[in-house]
């Protein structure tokens, strides 16, 4: 055995996880080798040296902050999941049988033109109205998009090939506000579509109606989005939704993450203001509650919220 | 009655939240532990705890009990730490390769580099443990995570493998290397505490 096997049973040694044998080994040498028992009060000194200096405990508030934090990204991974069924079970009921049936027809069709095209065409895709069983297909107003062609196996001298691709129509809706399948695109569009005009524009649509019903899937789409989404203005719509809405637990996480974290001190504002009002009708803040509202009125850097937060304290003391 | 650990991880893999946030309590401030001491800084060690338990969210239906449920989740835990980049922009950049003169035994003396010093910076050239964590944080992020795991959270050399998808002789080699390696960046300062 070298002196560097040694060096590393000292290390293992002094976190407790040499073997009984090893360590008898690592004795005897000890008792004869100098340059071991150097390397000894070294890693001793080492350890000690570095033994506490990250005291790093996790206290109970930044434990809370945490959970409150991820409660915050599981309704949004939760949302996006449900949003995402509760679109495409939606779109399908949008078609009625027969054309649902030409459209997976006319899938299999445009894959076999793909298809043809890459073994007759070389690679150039027949114009649809130049196929005359295309036309059969005329019902979709030739607004049908391929996009997106992925190949798994563009290799044709097995006699086959694999791919994907997506199929896009624009298709046109009216209905009230108030049907489900209204809210359920609105609720789709205000979480994920790329511009924030048109996630404005889905959540002020709900909020036109004054007999509005939210669903559950509503309800916690809005909470994700003034959690979660990049514009303060799209934020501030959802939480004036919000505010319209029976308060619940729900809503108070929301809010208190709200006056927690914003960057906007106007939506924080509109947090603090949301609770105190619950407070008014009733809907109580727990301890652990005031220990966050207690956080933010020592913390915030606007003054009004700095009052409000301390008055709303004063009403529990 | 007490719902066992394997009925909790059932039950959530079914989707009811109520189970899946008892399993998450049952584990997260000892995630949150490993992040804190991993990076040092709470808003990063609450990012690295939601990432975590997101992962484990999206990927808890394909648990299938192969291994103890915490090694699968502490497995996560050390590959979002290793992977991790802090999305803070500015940072005290300490290196600590070259910075000290082999005369230079005097703590008090040891100046830190960095391109632009502000007051705060200056004095955090004089914070021991300041210096101490930044010889931590320069080690790769295996050897990093293997000295944390076993040097503040105190975990056995088998159960760090076993969270490093690793053999145990691969966690003494690191945990050899990141000794090694901070004795040398500590140098001046045991000769200082000698």
């Amino acid at each position: 055995m070298n002196h560097n096997e040694f060096k590393q049973m000292i290390q293992l040694s002094l976190y407790g996880e040499l073997s009984d044998d090893k360590q008898k080994k690592l004795i005897s040498h000890l008792e004869s080798c100098e340059e071991c028992k150097l390397e000894l009060e070294q890693q001793k000194s080492i350890m000690m040296l570095i033994a506490d200096h990250r005291n790093l405990e996790v206290n109970e508030e930044l434990l809370k902050e945490a959970r409150i934090q991820l409660r915050g990204a599981l309704r949004q991974e939760r949302n996006n999941r449900s949003s995402v069924s509760y679109f495409t079970n939606h779109i399908f009921q949008l078609f009625s049988t027969p054309p649902r049936l030409a459209f997976a027809a006319l899938s299999v069709l445009i894959l076999g033109i793909i298809i043809g095209s890459i073994f007759i065409g070389r690679g150039k895709i027949t114009a649809p109205e130049k196929n005359p069983e295309l036309t059969n297909a005329s019902m979709f107003d030739n607004d049908l998009r391929i996009s997106n062609v992925q190949f798994i196996d563009s290799d044709p001298t097995d006699g086959e090939i694999e791919f994907t691709f997506e199929v896009a129509k624009q298709v046109h809706y009216k209905g009230s506000v108030n049907d489900p399948k209204v809210q359920g695109f609105l609720t789709y569009a205000m979480l994920n579509d790329q511009n924030p005009g048109s996630r404005l524009n889905s959540i002020n649509a709900m909020d036109t109606y004054k007999k509005l019903y939210l669903d559950k899937e509503v309800k916690n789409a809005l909470i994700t989005v003034v959690m979660t989404d990049k514009n303060a203005g799209v934020r501030r719509e959802a939480l004036k939704l919000m505010n319209r809405t029976a308060f619940d637990e729900s809503l108070k996480q929301a809010y208190l993450y709200v006056l927690l974290n914003d960057s906007s001190s106007a939506l924080r504002i509109e947090a603090l203001n949301a609770l105190i009002e619950a407070n008014k009708n009733g809907h109580s803040l727990d301890r652990n509650d005031l220990d966050l509202v207690v956080k933010q009125a020592n913390q915030d850097d606007n003054n009004y919220i700095k009052l409000k937060s301390k008055t709303l304290l004063q009403e529990y003391n | 009655m007490e719902i066992s650990e394997k009925e909790l991880i059932i039950k959530a893999q079914a989707g009811d939240q109520v189970a899946f946030e008892q399993l998450v309590y049952n584990y997260d401030k000892a995630v949150l532990s490993i992040a804190m001491r991993f990076v040092r800084d709470t808003d990063d060690a609450k990012d690295i705890y939601q990432e975590v338990f997101i992962r484990v969210f999206r990927s808890l239906k394909k648990f299938e009990f192969r291994s103890e449920f915490s090694t699968w989740l502490f497995r996560i835990t050390t590959n979002v730490c290793i992977t991790f980049k802090s999305s803070k922009k500015e940072q005290v950049s300490v290196p600590l390769q070259a910075e000290f003169d082999e005369d230079n035994k005097e703590f008090g003396k040891v100046e830190l580099v960095s391109d632009e010093k502000s007051p705060e910076e200056e004095s955090l050239s004089n914070d021991l443990q300041t210096f101490i964590g930044n010889a931590v944080d320069s080690l790769s992020e295996r050897q990093r995570i293997t000295f944390v795991l076993k040097h503040y959270e105190g975990y056995k050399i088998r159960e760090i493998a076993e969270m490093l998808n690793c053999k145990e002789g691969t966690v003494k080699k690191y945990l050899f290397d990141a000794v090694n390696n901070l004795r040398k960046k500590l140098k001046p300062l045991s000769a200082f505490q000698t």
